[in-house]
């Protein structure tokens, strides 16, 4: 267990170096000018200029001596003092948000981890009662409407079911606004008597005993989180079913039948619990999903997250908070994976990990 | 054989089938459905009826309204049939092309070649794959928009031969290159579930006597994994990666819904839908912008899925997740 841990714990700088190097050899592809023109916002009044850009930030240097510059940083010729450079915790100048990278990063996470916890619950909660009920009544016509009902979850696109609730409940009905807080509440909470703990709105507004603001932020929510609930609805019933039935004909099953105990019961207490293992980790593994930014959902409902960043940043090539958000979140999903296949063996004896 | 059968008598997977023959009908005889206009340089652009902004209602002349920029809904979606066919295929089978080779020659000959491999799987897994796609497409267009040779040109050919059917001796329309920019980013970065699969796949069967029984009576490597490995392992998994066309209709259609992929005005579902951004607020009265094209990229993965969902439960192996 502790080699195993230890081995995948050595694989992860790899990965990232893998990934980020990726990006690299992706950005090789164009010419140091074509580079250097996004950096700039207008076309360059001087003669001259463009040669500056690529000069001051080495654009024509072979691809790898660039990577190096980004990893470790480069030294100032004129102060001798060095910028930048990812080891040293400088991610750069991210030209989409304006600020630096780690900034953005810091602005950017709690709104997406706002909405993925709040998605979470009815996901989760939801999702296994569906599987369950649907195991439960086996190829009776119950089961069969929740196939169908996931199935066509699973099918529906993110920015179709996106646009058609906002359609029904804030164009027609006017109930649930996009975005993340309504104007007043925004003022509000940048004020200087609204006290800013964790930088989600929901929670913070609770800590500093405002209730008209959780509310208003609780309306912006729901849209999003009724958008990623349904559709990994289809997921979480699917696993939670197969799993389901697969205990169910388990011969402990049979043993507690056979004793006489109540169907309910034997469902409660003998099935579920064994049968939630594969859940768990599928549902850590939509949570790292859903950490990483939804990039459709956050975009549909102008959400200010991690996801929208993303769509952003690569959108308009902004070289510098690619990478970025690369690292971040391949570093996310690197650990998070393990971390579900280490909880796996926790909670599941019989898994040994090699 | 009796796979087909059993998709047959199954109510939910017969429902998949006939919405799938439906599509097919729309799409073979899409010009007499919704014939384009006289002078018409490309059937695929959308015609146009005039260049006012707002979008209009379903009208005798326009059955399904016009989008922002008087754009017939009607024949983008009848049209779009064509175009989901030909970009799921497409991207399905280099995908599972990609996939099948880098998992077979991983399984076979293990080793140093397999965790090389393995590991380039998991840096590409690595990636946030909506990031991923978008900033190779956006690459891809600036190269495109630049040269004419090279080996990037080749495989462009070689895919606008594939998916439009145009011939390699003639230059690549711009409209298309744009297209194929979304799917070569899509395939760049969706092979890596089928190379685990079939890896693991092909390792399970290697352990059987009948592969140690090829190799006693002294075949070669190379005929062991063709003949009689890759039949075992990997049919499977071919025949549900053919599912997921519907899936990677929905993924190309979240890039054209961002603005890349297709161009403004092709006849593309989720380019016809991205316009419904521009008018969230007045959704209620701009309905059908969203809802006929909308329900026509439902309906169509739909049936992949009801077909796909049907055929998991004959065959069984565990695959893939979707983009939220």
């Amino acid at each position: 267990m502790l080699n195993y841990t230890i081995r995948r714990l050595l694989i992860i700088p790899f990965i990232l170096i893998g990934v980020t190097m990726l990006i690299f050899v992706m950005l090789s592809l164009l010419t140091p000018y074509e580079r250097a023109a996004l950096y700039i916002q207008d076309i360059p009044k001087r003669q001259g200029a463009m040669e500056l850009i690529i000069q001051k930030y080495g654009l024509d240097d072979p691809i790898p001596v660039q990577y190096w510059r980004w990893m470790v940083g480069s030294k100032d010729p004129d102060s001798g003092e060095i910028k930048g450079g990812v080891l040293r915790g400088d991610l750069g100048w991210s030209k989409v948000g304006k600020s630096s990278v780690i900034e953005v990063i810091g602005r950017r996470l709690p709104a997406t981890a706002e909405l993925a916890l709040w998605a979470a619950i009815p996901m989760i909660g939801i999702g296994i009662w569906l599987g369950v009920v649907s195991a439960v009544n086996h190829n009776k016509p119950t089961d069969q409407i929740l196939r169908v009902f996931s199935i066509v979850g699973w099918s529906i696109p993110t920015f179709v079911f996106g646009l058609l609730v906002l359609m029904i409940f804030y164009a027609e009905l006017g109930w649930f606004p996009p975005g993340r807080l309504s104007e007043w509440a925004l003022r509000e909470v940048l004020s200087a008597d609204f006290t800013r703990y964790t930088q989600m709105n929901t929670i913070d507004a609770l800590l500093n005993l405002r209730i008209d603001i959780f509310f208003d932020a609780c309306r912006h929510l729901v849209l999003p989180v009724l958008t990623l609930a349904y559709l990994n609805w289809a997921y979480m019933l699917r696993v939670t079913r197969s799993s389901m039935l697969d205990t169910v004909n388990q011969d402990y099953i049979t043993t507690a039948r056979s004793k006489g105990l109540a169907e309910n019961n034997i469902i409660r207490k003998h099935a579920l619990p064994n049968a939630l293992i594969p859940v768990i980790t599928v549902s850590a593994l939509i949570m790292i999903g859903l950490l990483n930014g939804v990039v459709i959902t956050e975009t549909v409902f102008n959400w200010p997250g991690m996801g929208s960043y993303l769509a952003e940043s690569a959108l308009s090539l902004d070289v510098i908070s690619v990478l970025g958000i690369t690292l971040f979140s391949a570093f996310i999903l690197v650990m998070g994976n393990l971390i579900a296949d280490l909880l796996y063996g926790v909670i599941d004896p019989r898994i040994r990990l090699q | 054989m009796k796979v087909l059968k059993q998709l047959l008598k199954n109510p939910t997977s017969l429902a998949g089938i006939l919405l799938l023959l439906g599509f097919m009908f729309i799409g073979l005889f899409a010009p007499l459905i919704a014939p384009p206009p006289p002078r018409s340089r490309d059937p695929y652009m959308i015609p146009r009826d005039g260049f006012a902004t707002e979008p209009q209602p379903p009208s005798e002349e326009h059955r399904f309204g016009t989008t922002e920029g008087q754009y017939d809904i009607f024949y983008g979606v009848i049209w779009g049939t064509r175009t989901a066919f030909r970009i799921g295929i497409v991207i399905t089978l280099f995908t599972v092309i990609i996939g099948l080779t880098i998992g077979s020659i991983s399984a076979f000959y293990g080793g140093w070649t397999d965790e090389t491999l393995m590991r380039f799987t998991e840096i590409f897994q690595a990636f946030p794959f909506l990031l991923a796609a978008i900033t190779l497409t956006a690459v891809l267009q600036t190269l495109y928009g630049r040269s004419t040779s090279g080996p990037i040109m080749i495989i462009a050919k070689g895919m606008a031969f594939l998916t439009f059917g145009q011939p390699p001796s003639e230059p690549v329309d711009p409209i298309q290159l744009q297209i194929l920019t979304g799917m070569l980013a899509i395939i760049i970065f969706g092979w890596m579930t089928y190379a685990r699969v079939i890896r693991g796949n092909i390792l399970s069967v290697k352990e059987f006597e009948y592969a140690l029984a090829a190799r006693t009576v002294g075949a070669s490597n190379f005929r062991i994994l063709t003949k009689h490995l890759m039949p075992n392992a990997v049919f499977p998994v071919l025949v549900l990666a053919s599912m997921d066309i519907g899936a990677y209709v929905l993924t190309f259609a979240a890039l054209s819904f961002l603005g890349l992929g297709a161009q403004r005005g092709y006849a593309d579902w989720g380019q016809m839908i991205s316009f419904a951004r521009n008018w969230i607020p007045n959704l209620s009265d701009f309905w059908y912008i969203v809802v006929y094209p909308g329900v026509a990229i439902v309906l169509f993965v739909l049936a992949w899925n009801l077909v796909g969902d049907a055929l998991r439960d004959i065959m069984d192996p565990r695959l893939r997740g979707k983009i939220t």
